[in-house]
């Protein structure tokens, strides 16, 4: 259920309030790296009451709505930033907001940092959050992952684990995995 | 002495548009509108299961994610004549209409109107002139002093925090800026509570599809939500209470917020209801069937040319050969290989970039054309379709729009005033309110039918072998989208998507006719070179949508306009 700006917090139980958001677009190759980690943890983990596991797409500044009311946001995503292809990349609230990473290569720039700011404008945004970015080696139209950001999503999922560990709601690996259902790679 | 401004990226939400204008004497007299990135998603649709479509067509952006799949299904069931139960009309519907008015209350608030208002200058409000002033506009309860003193002293702290980021495109101070600070204030209270609002609408979306921003619901041949009133996981009495209940409050803040505020500011700005009418031919689609097969419905479609509303030609079934014949792109002035202007089933997309040249090919978008004729597309051009056609919720709420602006302006105000900036924000506001009662109408129709014991929501689509061909159109928010598509031996052997900011964004065809940005953009007004606000203004007022136009990575500068003497 999506939470509704500041009545949100008083909507969910106290402990009901860390999302992971997976953002990209599984048509832009390496751009589908958020969507791909956020089906790799629910495949391999059950999560806590309270923790949502959300693959969102690109919504730009339609994913407001999903951080309004939220304790803490996790976010993984694609990142413009120096280095190679597959580095994983760390990013906190306020280094998101203050010294911008350019946190979207493909179309939607103004995403994250703009809803961010939106959010705390309303009086509801998470207080903590934390982006878990990976560098691409290619965002063009195709289907599927290069080898480098392929290597990226082991360390990405853990990093999202360590991450809930932390706060206080960390899931618990699966005895039998379910079956990993990447949808956009069946032909 | 003339100068060309560069304004890239236009957009304050998905994709890169840049624009070009020549300014002359304060005034525009040419203009071009680029957009920056391939598109040419519909590709990997090819060899694929059509019944898988709509899930990768509701991918292409993350915006306009389920008008997409809502597109794609019906082009599937066009090409199998498919006929589906009218369960499933009833919740696609409201599934259209709860996302249309996220979507325009998202447009106005908080992606348009700091183009109109000053943010800073509402620091100088005075919270009870506020409240005094908004109680002449309207009801609505959550205008009070104590609201606007709250509002002001969180401006206060985000101001003070250096946090104006959010507002960055907004050009406060700018001499094109002439709301009183009163008036800002009030803007501002209502850009917050319009994040409520926008989310209960976005919730009934979530309710319905099992998951947003891309729902889960749909497929070829109905949807797939299980009815049953005793079931916790089905469509019950309490969903369908509780949605009643959200899509209540919605219509609430749309008729006593989103119309008043729409109409003070027409009233405020009223040369802007003069400027930015560009092409005032009109296309929109009938929208929100109330029969199995798309031949009734509550949204009027059809075509207007050259602003002559007595000349409307309306768009009567989901199979009308008026739409589906008239419809191309030209690639003349669009980066393709080729120079052709062909019937969406013919086309193809292959990339040929060449430099920006505005003689020759400038932009990644095609140029979409309606019997050879740029059409403007989007809530004003179904506005008019149905204003001149008699559709009685438009004419309702166009005429009391007008009636509220005209008496704040002290003038009178018809239905021609629509043809400009500030008209297509008046006209998706006047929209809103018609998809506030039309949702809440087709609840009640899903109720009433669920009471009659019909609980079928699905048809089991075949594909015969050979080919098929079929389209599909949806009434989106930013306008007219049709997926076509071409059916061999059950797999899609070709798919193109012709989408509102491709109408509207696209570039010159081959007998030079601008497309509606463009035309738009000519006689708008430029007080400040380095600052075109107007331009935003005007582009802004379509809503453009880039990211499904075109598509894939681009290197994004930091200024925002180039301005350079010719």
């Amino acid at each position: 259920m999506i939470p509704a700006g500041e009545e949100a917090a008083a909507e969910r139980p106290p402990e009901a309030n860390v999302a992971v958001l997976g953002l990209g677009n599984v048509l832009m190759g390496d751009d589908a790296l958020g969507p791909t980690v956020v089906k790799v943890l629910e495949a391999e983990y059950e999560f806590p009451p309270g923790v949502s596991v959300q693959d969102l797409g690109t919504p730009g500044l339609d994913l407001t709505p999903y951080l309004a009311g939220l304790r803490a946001a996790i976010v993984v995503d694609t990142v413009r930033a120096g280095g190679a292809p597959g580095e994983v990349r760390l990013y906190r609230r306020d280094e998101i907001l203050k010294n911008p990473p350019q946190p979207r290569l493909s179309p939607h720039d103004p995403g994250l940092k703009e809803a961010l700011l939106t959010v705390e404008f309303s009086g509801s945004g998470p207080r903590e959050v934390l982006l878990v970015g990976v560098i691409p080696a290619g965002v063009e139209t195709g289907v599927g992952l290069s080898p480098a950001v392929q290597g990226a999503v082991r360390s990405a999922a853990a990093a999202v684990v360590t991450e809930l560990a932390r706060l206080g709601v960390a899931p618990s690996a699966r005895a039998v995995p379910d079956p990993l259902d990447l949808w956009w790679e069946r032909t | 002495m003339s100068q060309r401004i560069t304004v890239d990226p236009i957009t304050r939400i998905e994709g890169h548009l840049r624009i070009d204008v020549e300014v002359d004497g304060g005034t525009v007299k040419n203009s071009w509108s680029s957009g920056q990135m391939f598109r040419g998603i519909e590709e990997i649709l090819k060899g694929r299961d059509p019944r898988d479509a709509w899930l990768f067509t509701q991918r292409f952006c993350g915006v306009c994610t389920t008008v997409h799949a809502i597109a794609s299904v019906r082009a599937v069931e066009n090409a199998l004549n498919l006929e589906i139960p009218i369960n499933a009309q009833y919740i696609r519907n409201i599934i259209v209409t709860a996302h249309c008015l996220h979507d325009h209350i998202v447009h106005f608030y908080h992606l348009s109107a700091l183009d109109w208002v000053d943010v800073v200058s509402a620091l100088k409000a005075d919270p009870v002139k506020t409240a005094a002033l908004a109680e002449t506009l309207s009801p609505w309860p959550r205008n009070g002093w104590r609201e606007m003193e709250k509002v002001k002293a969180r401006l206060q702290g985000f101001v003070a925090g250096g946090q104006l980021g959010i507002f960055t495109n907004g050009y406060w101070g700018h001499p094109a800026m002439k709301l009183p600070p009163e008036v800002n204030l009030l803007a501002v209270a209502h850009y917050l509570q319009a994040l409520e609002y926008q989310q209960k609408a976005l919730k009934v979306v979530a309710v319905l599809g099992s998951k947003t921003p891309n729902i889960q619901n749909l497929a070829v041949g109905g949807v797939a939500n299980p009815i049953n009133l005793d079931n916790q996981t089905a469509i019950n009495m309490e969903k369908l209470f509780m949605m009643r209940e959200l899509l209540e409050e919605v219509r609430t803040f749309i008729q006593q917020v989103y119309l008043p505020d729409v109409a003070a500011i027409g009233a405020m700005y009223a040369p802007w209801l003069g400027y930015g009418a560009g092409v005032t031919n009109y296309l929109a689609v009938p929208d929100l069937p109330l029969d199995t097969k798309g031949t009734k419905f509550d949204l009027p479609g059809g075509t207007i040319f050259d602003g002559n509303l007595a000349g409307v030609k309306t768009i009567n079934s989901f199979q009308d050969p008026y739409f589906r014949d008239n419809v191309s792109e030209s690639i003349a002035h669009a980066w393709y290989d080729g120079d052709w202007d062909k019937h969406p089933w013919d086309e193809d997309t292959v990339p040929n970039y060449t430099d920006f040249d505005a003689e020759k090919k400038y932009s990644w978008v095609k140029a979409p054309r309606f019997q050879g004729r740029p059409m403007q597309v989007g809530p004003l051009a179904q506005v008019l379709v149905g204003y001149a056609s008699g559709h009685e919720l438009i004419k309702k709420y166009a005429d009391q729009t007008l009636a509220t602006a005209g008496s704040i302006a002290k003038t009178k105000l018809g239905p021609e005033v629509l043809h400009s900036t500030l008209g297509r924000h008046a006209a998706r506001a006047i929209r809103a309110a018609v998809m506030a009662d039309l949702a809440l109408k087709h609840l009640n129709l899903l109720i009433e039918n669920i009471g009659k014991g019909d609980v079928a929501i699905f048809v089991p689509p075949t594909f015969p072998a050979g080919e098929q061909r079929g389209f599909g159109f949806h009434e989106a928010p930013r306008g007219t989208l049709s997926h076509w598509v071409i059916i061999r031996d059950g797999k899609i052997a070709n798919y193109q998507a012709v989408v509102p900011s491709t109408w509207n964004a696209g570039p010159r065809d081959e007998k030079g006719q601008k497309g509606p940005y463009e035309a738009s953009l000519i006689g708008n007004p430029i007080a400040d070179a380095e600052k075109p606000l107007e331009v935003l203004r005007t582009v802004h007022s379509f809503d453009p949508c880039m990211a499904c136009a075109i598509h894939t990575v681009d290197v994004e500068g930091n200024e925002i306009a180039r301005v350079r003497t010719l």
